[in-house]
């Protein structure tokens, strides 16, 4: 079972989380601040590491804080962003830490559990809003896919990949962008994970004028 | 008159000649205007001849004040009656240009210098007349001038005039004081030097000062306000998310705490959303006001400049897609909006049982007409696709769709792949 540690300053949140999630997944600690979750992240070693966006303490950069201070154990714990923010400098600015997701704080506990599979099992997890944010940050709405070969591989996404943002942007699951497009939902997966690392790790001009605009960087 | 007639308010009008107290003693006394202004400019007058007789010829100047009754009248009423409330685009101003007078008057006052130099007086008749009118001028440009939009541009002008004015008057009474040796004339002289350069150099030091302590006010309101918003979204919106959770998808509480953070939001956010065009905010509030209607929860996501292609049959076409989705389907909701260089494309996605899209029953009659047909006119094409997994209603308009029909047709033949269910505009 997915050892799991929840952060977030409330503790409403954090029990009402824990009885949706029951026993689908093996909750092992929580935290209230950025200290105590980088502490437990530390001490706990957790597999999938369920992270506020907006957390008080430390030097007030939030849940992307945790990621930056936990970044040697990235290999080994993974974090999923929640938030009740749709802004996208919240979201882009913890998944450009090194978050592996994003959900609403509204979904579901069954969504929660099966993000939480998703994420521990090395694939990303992309909300609608994540997928509409990549899509604008990315500027695939304001034209073709660049034909320019010159491009750096990071800076644009493939065709396939577009598609695959858009379906989940228009509220797809997985598996239904995976009947729709024809392809297994390994493969939809690895899209995603691709589309996360570009995310993540592109310089792109628009991105980084995008990101520096909302002071993300 | 009977006693039911009810008199206008005593209230005097923003745009004046003078005072504005002969209009709204008209208006509220029912007396013609021309009258009333009459009386007071006649009674002035006379006063006025009758103050400068009871002064020079019989020597009384406490008669000569019996002569000011009336003008001292309209300025008594002109301090107490109100002034109509502000509105925007009345400003105050006034068609007599008081400080122009008031300096013409001093300037008078001081040509009557020259005939009265050398007088037994201690001080030369007019120089105290021509200061004291001169600072009267100078002071109604600082103060009621620079908010007439009339005169603001030669206010100015007028209290350097009057500046100069003192200190010339100033200057002249240096050599009478030194070789008359009268300390009383010095100290005039010296006082009116200074109160020229102060009426030079104060008022724009006090324009100044203002702008700058409204500007920082600006400042600290804006700080203020980002720190409220801050809080706000940290702890009140932190605690409506909770709520929607923990009263679960679709019950009563969670809509109206659903609506809640949306208009929070939307006031904490407001404009600050780079990509909210018309058709975002049109989506958002018709999600706000279905989500309170419906047991339905409806996520908007919009990319690229969808404000860009303004459509009423789009947005009409996208609410008749979201009230169907809320009233038949409930629960989730996604709407898509993406804006590319051709087109705009929208997509409203339940997860509601679906329907046969073939046999449309007599409920659904909505969708031909108002997705399908709205769509079809504005040159666009709509098409529903419906599974046991939930229904998606797929809207595309070609931009400039309603200038060029042949640009509609191609758009519509290459509206991509056809789905089963294509009830598109053929």
């Amino acid at each position: 079972m997915t050892r799991v540690l929840i952060v977030d300053d409330h503790s409403i949140f954090r029990t009402g989380l824990r009885a949706d999630l029951g026993d689908a997944v093996d909750v092992v600690g929580e935290a209230g601040d950025v200290d105590a979750a980088v502490r437990a992240v530390d001490e706990l070693r957790p597999e999938v590491v369920l992270l506020d966006v907006h957390l008080p303490g430390g030097a007030g950069g939030g849940g992307a804080e945790v990621v930056r201070r936990s970044a040697a154990l990235l290999g080994e714990v993974r974090f999923l962003a929640l938030s009740v923010s749709d802004s996208a400098e919240d979201v882009v600015g913890v998944i450009r830490a090194g978050a592996r997701g994003y959900i609403t704080k509204a979904s579901s506990g069954a969504d929660v559990a099966e993000a939480i599979r998703t994420v521990a099992a090395g694939d990303a997890v992309f909300s609608p809003r994540l997928a509409g944010f990549v899509l604008d940050a990315f500027g695939t709405a304001a034209g073709a896919p660049a034909l320019a070969t010159r491009d750096d591989e990071l800076d644009r996404l493939s065709a396939r990949e577009q598609e695959v943002m858009r379906l989940i942007a228009r509220g797809y699951a997985y598996k239904e962008v995976a009947s729709h497009l024809f392809i297994s939902i390994k493969t939809v997966e690895t899209h995603v994970s691709s589309v996360l690392r570009k995310l993540q790790l592109s310089s792109r001009h628009e991105l980084t004028a995008w990101a520096l605009e909302r002071r993300l960087l | 008159m009977t006693a039911a007639a009810v008199r206008p308010p005593l209230v005097r009008p923003r745009d004046v000649v003078l005072g504005g107290v002969s209009v709204a003693l008209s208006r509220h006394l029912g007396i013609p205007l021309p009258a009333v202004r009459t009386v007071f400019a006649a009674t002035t007058m006379i006063g006025a001849l009758f103050a400068v007789y009871a002064i020079w010829m019989i020597g009384n100047p406490l008669l000569a004040l019996s002569g000011a009754a009336f003008a001292l009248l309209y300025l008594w009423l002109w301090a107490l009656v109100p002034r109509e409330t502000a509105t925007p685009d009345v400003p105050r101003t006034r068609v007599v240009p008081v400080a122009v007078v008031l300096l013409g008057a001093a300037a008078a006052s001081a040509f009557l210098v020259l005939f009265t130099w050398g007088a037994p007086t201690p001080l030369p008749v007019g120089v105290v007349e021509s200061a004291v009118l001169a600072v009267l001028s100078i002071a109604w440009t600082a103060a009621v001038d620079v908010r007439d939009p009339k005169r603001a541009a030669s206010a100015p002008v007028v209290r350097t005039l009057g500046a100069a004015l003192l200190i010339l008057l100033g200057l002249l009474l240096v050599p009478s004081s030194f070789l008359a040796a009268r300390p009383l004339v010095a100290v005039v002289a010296v006082v009116l030097v200074l109160l020229g350069i102060a009426a030079l150099i104060v008022p724009p030091l006090v324009v100044r000062w203002t702008e700058r302590s409204a500007e920082r006010a600006a400042l600290a309101r804006e700080e203020q306000r980002s720190e409220i918003a801050a809080h706000l979204h940290d702890s009140v919106l932190q605690t409506l998310a909770i709520i929607q959770n923990r009263a679960g998808a679709g019950s009563e509480i969670a809509r109206i705490a659903r609506a809640q953070e949306r208009e929070l939001r939307d006031w904490l956010f407001a404009g600050t959303d780079p990509f909210a065009g018309d058709l975002a905010t049109e989506l958002r509030t018709m999600s706000r006001e279905l989500e309170l209607e419906h047991a339905v929860r409806i996520e908007v996501i919009t990319v690229g400049d969808v404000g860009a292609l303004e459509s009423a049959a789009l947005a009409g076409a996208a609410r008749e897609a979201l009230v169907n989705a809320a009233r038949h389907a409930g629960g989730e909701v996604t709407v898509y909006a993406e804006a590319t260089p051709d087109a705009v494309e929208l997509f409203v996605r339940d997860r509601g049982a679906g329907f046969d899209t073939d046999a449309i029953p007599d409920g659904r009659l909505g969708i031909r007409e108002s997705i399908l047909g709205r769509m079809t006119r504005a040159g666009g094409t709509a098409s529903v696709e419906s599974s046991p997994d939930g229904t998606e209603v797929q809207l595309r308009l070609p931009r400039r769709a309603t200038t060029a029909s042949a640009s509609a047709v191609s758009a519509a033949s290459a509206a991509g792949p056809a789905s089963a269910a294509n009830l598109g505009a053929s």
